[in-house]
């Protein structure tokens, strides 16, 4: 019995969004796209997480802010290079410590935040979707690794 | 106290322990006081202290793979079952016949082996054997740990190692102060030091006290960690934990034994305490040769009383509450030994003796009878089972130091205590403010005297030692093993500190200290690996189409981290057999080869062209949408380091592809390219290696299989199109790596197996990497790595017809030196066997055997269809010596191959069947 549940979701259509030159002009035309701002350094708005300064995580279809980018940024599709993992219940931030060297259990890391960071030596990046539950972004190669690792500390976390 | 009813066995005998004894506590409750047999004279040995500083009895615990060896007894609490076995004797305990080497002591001085064992290094091999057997602690275990180990980051404004009252007073403060705190015990219980010496605090009995401001650490956010050690402690309050889930050798619940942790913590508060150190007399190793402290702590804490007639010998005042612990507990206290002047203990109530210091324990294996002690300038011997020593205390230092911190001199204490911190640590209690005490030095026949119990060194040895030249501490140490292994000098080194100084004749500070590294209490080898075990010592990468791979039974090859199949036997096939079958099912037909693991990365911008310029020697603008060309990348100093082929999908969209095992490096060079050297350029740079599968379809029948399976006519060599197979979008791009017309297929990962079952319904032979080298060897295409190996020039690969003449890409500056003019640099050529046989690969490429190397083979193969061993290396000057014949000579395997240089193209050098 433990207080994390694992959950593979599988793969989904990812796009990482790059603007360049003006990038408030084309995140401009993006968020309009998009219907919301794009997020900032560290933070997950809608479908879409920040994973540097100039670019982005895109979840879900990109045909609208596709047609926005113009010579402003290139989306470049990599949704078949990941797995995609959520942690739920009152532990998942306990997990993401196992083998990790990142502060999950931070209150700063909170709902929306985004990090990349590495867990058991395997770059993750991470979305608080809420208290009770994070997803994370695994390299497909490296996912039956990582499941197996989350699975067995899911069992020995600290009480 | 409570009954004994937990039970457990001592080298298989049947005894019983009382819940909370550590094994020491319960031995010494069943009257046993052997305990082990030193290190190297194979002397009795019985329980010195009371903590992780226990030099002599060390025990092997548990059973199978959980057995772990070294085990200090007095760090180990009983739990029902336990096995725990004496180290280093035979056939017993009790009759160990390695107890004679103590006859030849005399013989076994520091040094020994240095001195003895001189000759050839094979004789070693034989010594050895012998050596091993006589000397050492506990054998390792054989069989797999089969517990888990956890590792575990953690994050805190204060971390308080130690939890005695200083300690939990520094955590409870913290806490108030709105700190997040961690504060770690190494024993099972809080403040051990108020077990030992129970007394009030606050108004509340001082066990209960401890417990209270834990529950109050906790109640505020804290977390309270018991049998955890600190290991270490490095820059920025950087400090591991080693916490253990159950007693060594115990069957964990949920299969987790320990948990390493690595915590980051703001401060870092060191409540360490101090060790007490033993004095230096003659057999002051003899069972029943105590610790004060610890002979308290068994009394106070355990219940046991490990004298009846006890004599008491001491530098300080703390021991004579030793004394009234013993006394309290019924025991008889003959005499106090106090080494400082009267009146010194004189209104204690007991026996005191001042000026007096002990000189020669008397007694054997199991326990000593009586003390000879010097009462001023004369000598009594008084009868006696239990020798109480306190030659005053060690501060523990050793995390203060190991994080850069400095030591100061503490005259009163005789002691080295905690000076400036380089970092956020700062020490409290005791170890910052040891009790005063003095150094008496040592009494009796040196040979006797121990100052290191675990690695038996003497007051003799240190002494021959000094007199052979050795004044450094740390050439002392490494000469006498002071302080060496699991003991770290706990409760041996200020002793030998002090011996050394006398010889010197100078201060104990200006002496030296040998460095303090980390760990200071041992740490198992699998907390170090946590989960990293067996088939997981290394991430394992999978590629997307490993399950259909696994499905056939491949032979498997690990490249890096990645499994790919190495080749996909038929029947009874060996590798060999299977690899040949596969490469000429290419050369005659069509196989199919998962390539998923090729680095790709997305160019795109309008200045992606101005960026792959940079990247790539070759030209790239020049390439019209569709099409695409081989490229190799340099580094600043003009060295191809990297090759693969770059594709025109769109006017401003590239696919940039280049080895599998430089993908980690490339992926780090392109992004430093794109952000430090073409931070303006209007380019996006996406590694999508994992989102592409890839499967290259090669042979003279591939283009119609592709023509088949996209239902349009197959591209023309060097060309892609966007094609669909089984459904799937895909590219199509020809290219060949094996010699034969070929197409590489790129497609969303996602639907690797779909794709992979379409084309291999089409009659399509898998084939692995082995094929894959045949194939290229024969065709003389590079890889990177062996051929491409970051020391050959675009030129001596043979690429330089391919460079890009304008110029412009990274090392294009310094293609030009000198030195790469000299005639003898190597350069890419083909070998063929002259007389038969293979070439055997790595070879050297010599004149005559014996000679000069002038080269060396990078990688051997044979004719795929015809049969005849070739190669493909590195030679001096090589593009001129075509024809040139020479030895191929691995000395370390005793092969050699009589070979011709060649060009590298064994195999349609005109490239003509690339083409339809």
């Amino acid at each position: 019995m433990t207080d994390v549940t694992i959950e593979q979701l599988g793969r989904a259509p990812l796009h990482v969004l790059e603007l360049w030159g003006d990038p408030k002009a084309a995140a401009k035309r993006v968020a309009k796209a998009l219907g919301h701002d794009l997020p900032k350094v560290g933070k997950a708005q809608g479908n879409v997480l920040r994973l540097s300064p100039t670019t982005w995580l895109v979840e879900g279809d990109v045909t609208a802010p596709k047609q926005t980018l113009g010579d402003g940024g290139a989306l470049t599709p990599s949704g078949g290079g990941y797995e995609r993992v959520r942690l739920s219940g009152p532990a998942w931030r306990s997990l993401l410590m196992e083998g990790g060297l990142f502060d999950a259990e931070s209150p700063a890391f909170g709902i929306d935040s985004v990090v990349t960071t590495p867990i058991d030596h395997i770059a993750v990046t991470l979305r608080v979707e809420s208290e009770n539950a994070c997803l994370a972004y695994v390299p497909a190669s490296h996912a039956v690794d990582l499941l197996r690792f989350w699975q067995l500390s899911a069992g020995g976390l600290p009480r | 106290m409570n009954a004994a009813t937990i039970n457990f066995t001592f080298d298989g005998k049947a005894l019983r322990a009382r819940p909370g004894q550590t094994l020491a506590a319960a031995l010494l409750d069943n009257g046993t006081k052997l305990v082990g047999r030193s290190f190297k004279y194979h002397r009795p040995r019985g329980i010195l202290s009371a903590g992780v500083e226990e030099p002599n009895a060390l025990v092997t615990v548990g059973t199978g793979g959980r057995t772990e060896p070294n085990t200090r007894a007095t760090d180990l609490f009983v739990y029902e079952g336990l096995v725990a076995t004496s180290q280093n004797r035979w056939p017993s305990l009790s009759s160990d016949l390695g107890s004679a080497l103590q006859l030849v002591a005399k013989a076994l001085p520091a040094g020994f082996y240095y001195k003895t064992f001189f000759g050839p290094p094979k004789l070693w091999l034989f010594y050895e054997k012998f050596i091993r057997r006589a000397a050492g602690l506990g054998p390792a275990p054989t069989e797999i740990d089969p517990d888990r180990y956890a590792t575990r980051a953690a994050f805190c404004d204060v971390l308080v190692v130690g939890s005695g009252p200083a300690g939990l007073i520094a955590a409870r403060d913290a806490v108030h102060a709105g700190k997040k705190v961690i504060l770690v015990e190494q024993d099972a219980k809080l403040a051990p030091s108020l077990l030992r010496d129970p007394h009030e605090i606050e108004s509340k009995p001082g066990a209960a006290w401890a417990e209270d401001v834990a529950a109050e650490i906790r109640a505020n956010g804290g977390k309270v960690l018991t049998r955890t050690s600190a290991s270490g402690l490095w820059d920025d309050q950087f400090i591991c934990l080693s916490e253990k889930l159950v007693e060594p050798g115990q069957v964990p619940a949920n299969g987790f034994t320990q948990r390493y942790w690595h915590v980051r913590a703001g401060e870092v508060v060191l409540a360490t305490g101090v060790i007490e150190r033993p004095l230096t007399f003659a057999n002051n190793d003899r069972p029943g040769v105590m610790l004060s402290q610890a002979v308290r702590t068994y009394v106070n804490r355990f219940g046991v009383v490990p004298g009846q007639r006890v004599v008491v010998a001491t530098t300080g005042d703390d021991a004579y509450l030793t004394a009234q612990a013993l006394r309290d507990a019924g025991a008889e206290v003959v005499a106090v030994l106090d080494s400082r002047a009267a009146p010194a203990g004189q209104d204690s109530g007991f026996a005191v003796f001042n000026s007096a210091v002990p000189v020669t324990a008397k007694g054997g294996k199991n326990g000593v009878t009586a003390l000879v002690a010097n009462l001023g300038g004369t000598e009594r011997t008084f009868a006696c089972d239990l020798i109480a020593m306190s030659g005053g205390f060690t501060p523990l230092v050793h995390l203060h130091m190991q994080a850069g911190g400095k030591l100061d001199w503490d005259e009163a204490a005789q002691a080295f205590v905690p000076g400036a911190s380089r970092w956020n640590v700062r020490t409290v209690g005791l170890a910052a403010e040891p009790a005063p005490a003095e150094t008496v030095g040592a009494t009796g026949v040196a040979k006797q005297a121990f100052v290191d119990f675990q690695n038996d060194v003497t007051v003799a040895d240190l002494d021959l030692a000094w007199r052979e030249g050795y004044r450094s501490v740390e050439h002392l140490k490494r000469y006498t093993t002071l302080g060496m292994a699991t003991d770290q000098g706990k409760t041996g080194n200020m002793a030998a500190l002090d011996r050394i100084a006398r010889r010197e004749g100078m201060t104990v500070p200006e002496a030296g200290l040998t460095t303090f590294r980390p760990p200071h209490t041992p740490v198992s080898m699998g907390a170090l690996a946590g989960l990293a075990t067996g088939e997981h010592a290394q991430p394992t990468r999978r590629p997307a189409l490993y399950d259909l791979h696994a499905a056939k039974d491949p032979i498997w090859l690990n490249a890096g981290y990645w499994k790919r199949p190495r080749a996909y036997p038929v029947g009874a096939e060996t590798l060999a057999q299977a690899g040949l079958r596969e490469a000429r099912a290419v050369r005659s037909s069509v196989g199919m080869c998962d390539v998923s693991t090729l680095a790709k990365f997305e160019v795109q911008g309008p200045d992606a062209v101005q960026y792959l310029e940079r990247v790539c020697q070759t030209s790239v603008g020049k390439l019209a949408v569709g099409r695409g060309r081989y490229t190799f990348m340099a580094r600043e100093d003009s060295l191809v380091f990297d090759d693969g082929t770059v594709w025109r999908l769109e006017e401003n969209r590239f696919l940039l592809t280049s080895s599998t095992g430089g993908a980690s490096r490339m992926a780090t060079w392109l992004s430093y390219v794109r952000n430090h050297l073409c931070a303006d350029l209007k380019v996006s740079l996406v590694c999508v290696q994992e989102h592409y599968a890839a499967i290259a379809v090669a042979g003279p029948k591939s283009s119609a299989v592709m023509a088949k399976l996209t239902g349009a006519e197959s591209p023309r060599h060097m060309s892609v199109v966007d094609a669909r197979i089984a459904g799937i979008p895909a590219w199509v791009m020809a290219a060949s790596f094996s010699g034969e017309r070929a197409f590489e297929v790129h497609f969303d990962a996602a639907h690797a197996e779909a794709v992979w079952n379409a084309i291999e319904a089409e009659g399509c032979t898998p084939y692995g990497l082995e094929a894959m080298e045949l194939l290229r060897i024969e065709k003389g295409h590079m890889v990177v790595g062996p051929d491409i190996d970051g020391r050959l020039t675009a030129e001596e690969l043979g690429l330089g017809k391919m460079v890009n003449k304008a110029g412009g890409w990274i090392g294009a500056s310094t293609l030009h030196r000198p030195a790469f003019v000299d005639p003898l640099r190597k350069q890419f050529v083909g070998l063929e066997a002259i007389d038969g046989g293979s070439i055997p690969e790595g070879s050297m490429l010599v004149r005559w055997i014996g000679g000069e190397a002038e080269g060396h083979v990078t990688g051997s193969g044979l004719r795929v269809l015809e049969g005849g061993s070739i190669a493909i290396g590195h030679l001096k000057g090589g593009h001129k010596r075509h024809g040139e014949e020479l030895y191929a000579y691995s000395p370390t395997r005793k092969q050699k191959a009589k070979v011709r240089v060649t060009s590298p193209h064994c195999y349609d050098p005109a490239g003509e069947r690339y083409r339809d």
